[in-house]
C-alpha cells in the first residue's frame, strides 16, 4: 500500500514555477530518497507534502486519504513527522523540555491546565526513553543551543521522530556533518526507524545508497527517474544531469 | 534543606506582610498593595514577553478595562457585592483579549508590538471621549466599597483601610499562585515553545493559533483582575493612571528591570520601582527620568534583569557541578 | 464663492499643512524603520525637542529664522549621538531591545523637557514676517499655514532630488532596503545608518519647530504628533516614502475634516482603519520588509 501519494502536483511561487507534475509513490514500510540537484524542488516538495504550502495543483494523499491544503499541525497529528535542512529545535528549552514537548503532542496533552508537567512520571520516563535511544541522555539538561553540532542534529531529527510517526520526512539531516557524525546519524535513522516508513532528501551519495530501498530523482521540478538504487545508478539521463561529476 | 528555605522564606514575608499595617501606618500599607497590583499585571505582561516571546505594548487596555467594569458595575448596579465586583474585572480583560485574539494570534514580534499599542491608544482614546459612560478625563470615582460577605458567618467592612490590605493581598497572592501554577502545567511549556520556535511546533501537531489565543485570554484576565483591584484601592478609576500609554511601558519595564526570564522578575521590578519612586520623590518629581535612564541601562547593559544578574553571580561564586 | 465651499477648502489647506508636517516626521520614521529594523518611537520626541529648542533661541536671539535654522540641527546631532551611542550597541541584541531603548528615550527626552521647561504650555509667536492673512479668490487664509506647506515642500523636495538624483542618495536608499547586501559591497554601513538617523531627526525636527506656533510648545506635544506619524508610517508600509507621503495627506485631511465635522468619532477612526490594515497586509499598504 502507498503511505504517501501526489498525483499531478506542481507547485509555483507568484508564477515561479518549482514543481510539475510530480506523481510520487511511497510504499509503506520503505525507505526512501529524494535526490536531485539544487533547486530541483526537494524541500518545496516536502513543503506541499507537510501542509507548509497549498500546492498550486493536484493532490497529496496520505494513508489513502487526501489531505491536499492541511495544516501542518494536522498533518502531524495523523501521523507525519518532519525534520528540518536547517536545525529548528526549541534553543532555550533544554534537549529533554524538547523532547517532552514531542511526547506531549503524541499523547495528545495539548491543553492541560491541571497538572504540573514535571510530576507528570510518565511523561516523564517516556522523554528519558527517547533520550536514551538517540544517546542524548547525558545531555538531558544542556539547552539545546548549547549541544554541539551532530547532537544537536540529532535533537532536531528525534523532534520528528519521538512523537512515533508512521511516516517520517527527513530533509538533508546530515547536512553540515563530518564523516564520523554522518555515519552515527545514519545508524540512529536506521535504528529508530524500524518498521517506519522514511522519505529522506540527501546530497549525500553514500547514506542515500546505504539507507534507500527506492529513490526517486527530481530535476528541475519534474522526477526524472524513481527506482532500486541499482537501477538509478544505470539510469543515462540520471546521470547525464546530477550524478556526472560524483564518484560512485 | 534546600526544599525547606523556599518554605521558610515564603513563611517569614508572609509574617512580614501580615504585621506591617500594626506597625506603619496606613500610607505605606496602601502602597503595599499598589506594588501586589502591579506586581499581578507586570507577571501578566511577562507571560507574554518572557514565556510567550510577544511584547505586548498596549497592556493597560486589559488593565484599564477591568478597572472601568469594577467601578461601573459598583456605581449603577446598588447592592453589587465584592467579588463578583473583581471577578468582573477578570471577565471584561479576558473577554477583550477574547475579541482582539483573531487578530492578535496572526502576528508577531514588531507587528503584535505595533498591533497592541494601536489597540491600546484605541481603547484609550474611545474612553476619553465617551464621556458619558467613562466620565471622560475626569474619570468615575465615588462608587461604594462593598463588604466582604461569607454568607452566615461574617461581613467584614471594607472600607477599614486595614482589612482592605489583607484582603488585597489575599486576592493577589491567590492569583499570582494560579498562574505560578499555571506555567507549570503542560500548557505552559507549550507557551514557552511558542516562544522558541512556534513554527516547529505545528510540525509536532499543536494548533498555534488556538494555544496562542488561551494564554492571551488568560494574561488579560489577571491583568483586569488587577484593574478591578486598583479600581478598589484608588476608589477612583480615569484614563491616565490605568488606560495611558504609562501604564503599558510601566510592566514593561517592571518585567525587564527584574528579570523577564523568571516568573516572579517582574514582582521584584514592581518593588524596585515603587521603592525608586518613594526614595526619589523626596528630591525631585521627575520619577519618570530616573525610571526611564535606568530602563534604558537595564536594556543595554543588563537584559537578563537582577534576576540575571544575581544567577550570574552565583554562578561565579557558587559554580553548580556539570551534569554527569 | 458660497461659506461653505470656502471652509471645505480652508480645511483642505489646514489638513494639507498637518500633513506636510506629518510627512516630515514620518518621512525618517519609514526610513529608519526600512533601515534598520526599528521603529524609532522616540522620532517625534526630536521634534519637540526642536520645538523646545526654538523656543529657547528665541528667546536668546529673538530670531525665528535662526531658530529654525538651528535648532532642528541640534535636534539632528542628538539623534545622531543616540543612533551612535544608544542604538548601535543594541543591534546584536535584537530589534525587541532596539525598539525597547527608543520607548526609554521617549520616555527621558519628555522628563528632560519637563526638568528644564516646565509643564507649562509654552507660546512661540509667529514672526511678523510670516503673520497675517492673505486674500485670494474671495478667500482670506494665514500666510503661516502656507509657509508651513511651502517650507516641507522646500525640504522635501530637496531631499528627494538628493535621494534620487546623486550617489549618495542611491547608496542610501539601497542601505534603506538590504543594508547587509551594501556592507557586502564595502560600503561603510555604519557611516550611512548615522546619516539617515541624523537626517531623519533633523526633518523631524523642522517639523517641531514649525509646529510649535501651531500646536504651542508643551510636554505632551510629541505624543499626538509622534501617534500620527506611527499610523503613518505602519499604514503607509515600512520603508515606503511614497505610502508616507500618500497616507500623511490622507490622515492630514481625515484629521483635518473629522475634527470639523466628527470630533469625537475622528481619532477612533484613525485607530480602527490601522488595526485594520496591519491586520490585512502587516506590512503596511505599501510596505516590502518585515
Amino acid at each position: 500500500m502507498n503511505i504517501l501519494e501526489t498525483k499531478g502536483l506542481y507547485h509555483d511561487f507568484k508564477g515561479l514555477e518549482v514543481l510539475f507534475d510530480v506523481n510520487l509513490q511511497v510504499k509503506e514500510g520503505e525507505r526512501h530518497a529524494v535526490i536531485g540537484p539544487n533547486g530541483a524542488g526537494k524541500t518545496t516538495l516536502f513543503n506541499v507534502i507537510t501542509g507548509t504550502y497549498s500546492p498550486s495543483r493536484g493532490q497529496v494523499f496520505f494513508k489513502g486519504k487526501e489531505v491536499t491544503g492541511s495544516q501542518p499541525n494536522e498533518m502531524a497529528r495523523m501521523g507525519m513527522g518532519r525534520s528540518f535542512q536547517i536545525t529548528s529545535t526549541f534553543n532555550r528549552l533544554t534537549a529533554f523540555q524538547n523532547i517532552r514537548l514531542a511526547i506531549l503532542s503524541k499523547r495528545g496533552i495539548r491543553f492541560n491546565l491541571f497538572r504540573r508537567v514535571d510530576k507528570m512520571q510518565e511523561i516523564t520516563a517516556e522523554t528519558d526513553e527517547v533520550l536514551k535511544r538517540i544517546n542524548l541522555h547525558q545531555e538531558r539538561d544542556f539547552p539545546a543551543a548549547m549541544l554541539s553540532y551532530g547532537k544537536h542534529r540529532a535533537l532536531e531529527i528525534s523532534l520528528a521522530l519521538a512523537g512515533d510517526p508512521d511516516l517520517i520526512m527527513l530533509d538533508e539531516p546530515t547536512a553540515g556533518m563530518s564523516r564520523d557524525e554522518t555515519h552515527n546519524a545514519v545508524e540512529l535513522i536506521r535504528r529508530l526507524t524500524e518498521g517506519k516508513t522514511v522519505v529522506i532528501i540527501e546530497h549525500d551519495m553514500d547514506v542515500v545508497f546505504s539507507l534507500a530501498d527506492r529513490i526517486t530523482v527530481l530535476h528541475y521540478g519534474e522526477i526524472l527517474a524513481t527506482g532500486p538504487p541499482v537501477e538509478i545508478r544505470q539510469n543515462q539521463a540520471v546521470k547525464d544531469a546530477y550524478l556526472g561529476e560524483t564518484e560512485m | 534543606m534546600r526544599k525547606y528555605s523556599k518554605w521558610i522564606f515564603s513563611g517569614v514575608i508572609v509574617i512580614l506582610l501580615a504585621v506591617i499595617p500594626q506597625f506603619f501606618s496606613i500610607y505605606y500599607a496602601n502602597f503595599l498593595v499598589a506594588f501586589a497590583i502591579f506586581s499581578l499585571y507586570a507577571v501578566t505582561l511577562n507571560l507574554l514577553l518572557g514565556y510567550m516571546g510577544v511584547l505586548s505594548f498596549g497592556h493597560a487596555m486589559f488593565f484599564g478595562v477591568g478597572a472601568y467594569s469594577t467601578a461601573l458595575a459598583l456605581t449603577h448596579i446598588p447592592g453589587f457585592p465584592l467579588l463578583p465586583a473583581i471577578l468582573i474585572g477578570g471577565l471584561a480583560g479576558g473577554l477583550l483579549a477574547f475579541i482582539l485574539s483573531p487578530l492578535l494570534v496572526r502576528v508577531s514580534g514588531t507587528a503584535f508590538a505595533m498591533l497592541t499599542l494601536a489597540f491600546g491608544q484605541l481603547i484609550f482614546v474611545l474612553a476619553l471621549k465617551y464621556r458619558e459612560v467613562t466620565g471622560g478625563e475626569d474619570g468615575i470615582g465615588g462608587y461604594p466599597l462593598p463588604p466582604l460577605n461569607i454568607p452566615g458567618v461574617m461581613s467584614i467592612d471594607m472600607t477599614d483601610q486595614v482589612n482592605f490590605y489583607y484582603f488585597a493581598l489575599v486576592v493577589i497572592t491567590i492569583c499570582l499562585s494560579i498562574l505560578w501554577f499555571y506555567t507549570k502545567t503542560p500548557f505552559g511549556s507549550l507557551v514557552v515553545g511558542v516562544r522558541d520556535n512556534a513554527m516547529r511546533l505545528q510540525y509536532l501537531g499543536f494548533n498555534l493559533p488556538q494555544t496562542k489565543a488561551i494564554n492571551l485570554i488568560v494574561c488579560g484576565a489577571f491583568a483586569g483582575v488587577a484593574g478591578a483591584v486598583n479600581a478598589l484601592l484608588q476608589k477612583l478609576v480615569s484614563t491616565v493612571g490605568v488606560l495611558d500609554i504609562n501604564t503599558s511601558f510601566l510592566p514593561i519595564m517592571m518585567a525587564y528591570i527584574g528579570g523577564t526570564g523568571n516568573f516572579f522578575g517582574p514582582v521584584i521590578g514592581s518593588g524596585v520601582l515603587y521603592l525608586l519612586e518613594d526614595l526619589v520623590i523626596r528630591f525631585t518629581e521627575r520619577i519618570g527620568l530616573v525610571n526611564g535612564v535606568i530602563f534604558i541601562l537595564v536594556v543595554t547593559y543588563l537584559p537578563l534583569g537582577l534576576i540575571g544578574l544575581f544567577s550570574m553571580a552565583k554562578e561565579k561564586w557558587f559554580p553548580k557541578e556539570k551534569a554527569s | 464663492m458660497s461659506p461653505t465651499v470656502i471652509l471645505y477648502i480652508s480645511q483642505a489647506i489646514h489638513g494639507l499643512a498637518y500633513g506636510m508636517l506629518l510627512f516630515l516626521v514620518a518621512s525618517g520614521l519609514t526610513m529608519i524603520f526600512g533601515m534598520m529594523g526599528i521603529l524609532n518611537l522616540a522620532h517625534a520626541s526630536f521634534a519637540m525637542l526642536a520645538a523646545y529648542f526654538c523656543y529657547q533661541v528665541l528667546r536668546m536671539f529673538g530670531n525665528f529664522w535662526v531658530a529654525l535654522l538651528i535648532a532642528p540641527v541640534i535636534a539632528g546631532m542628538f539623534g545622531v549621538l543616540t543612533e551612535r551611542y544608544l542604538l548601535r550597541p543594541l543591534h546584536k541584541q535584537g530589534h525587541l531591545a532596539e525598539l525597547l531603548v527608543t520607548v526609554g528615550i521617549m520616555a527621558v527626552i519628555l522628563e528632560v523637557v519637563k526638568l528644564f521647561w516646565g509643564t507649562e504650555s509654552l507660546v512661540v509667536k509667529i514672526p511678523p514676517s510670516l503673520g497675517g492673512l492673505v486674500t485670494f479668490a474671495g478667500m482670506t487664509y494665514p500666510i503661516y499655514r502656507i509657509f508651513v506647506i511651502g517650507l516641507a515642500t522646500l525640504v522635501l523636495g530637496f531631499m528627494v532630488l538628493i535621494l534620487f538624483k546623486t550617489r549618495l542618495g542611491k547608496i542610501v536608499r539601497a542601505t534603506v532596503a538590504d543594508s547587509d547586501m551594501v556592507n557586502a559591497l564595502g560600503i561603510n554601513t555604519p557611516l550611512v545608518f548615522m546619516l539617515v538617523f541624523g537626517i531623519g531627526t533633523w526633518l523631524a525636527g523642522i517639523a517641531g519647530v514649525v509646529a510649535g506656533p501651531l500646536l504651542t510648545v508643551f510636554p505632551g506635544m510629541a505624543d499626538q504628533l509622534g501617534m500620527d506619524a506611527f499610523v503613518v508610517v505602519v499604514v503607509g508600509g515600512f520603508g515606503s516614502l511614497g505610502g508616507a507621503f500618500i497616507v500623511s495627506i490622507i490622515l492630514g485631511e481625515l484629521n483635518a475634516y473629522g475634527i470639523q465635522f466628527i470630533p469625537r468619532l475622528a481619532p477612533v477612526l484613525m485607530f480602527a482603519f490601522m488595526a485594520i490594515v496591519l491586520a490585512v497586509k502587516p506590512l503596511g499598504l505599501f510596505g516590502e520588509r518585515e
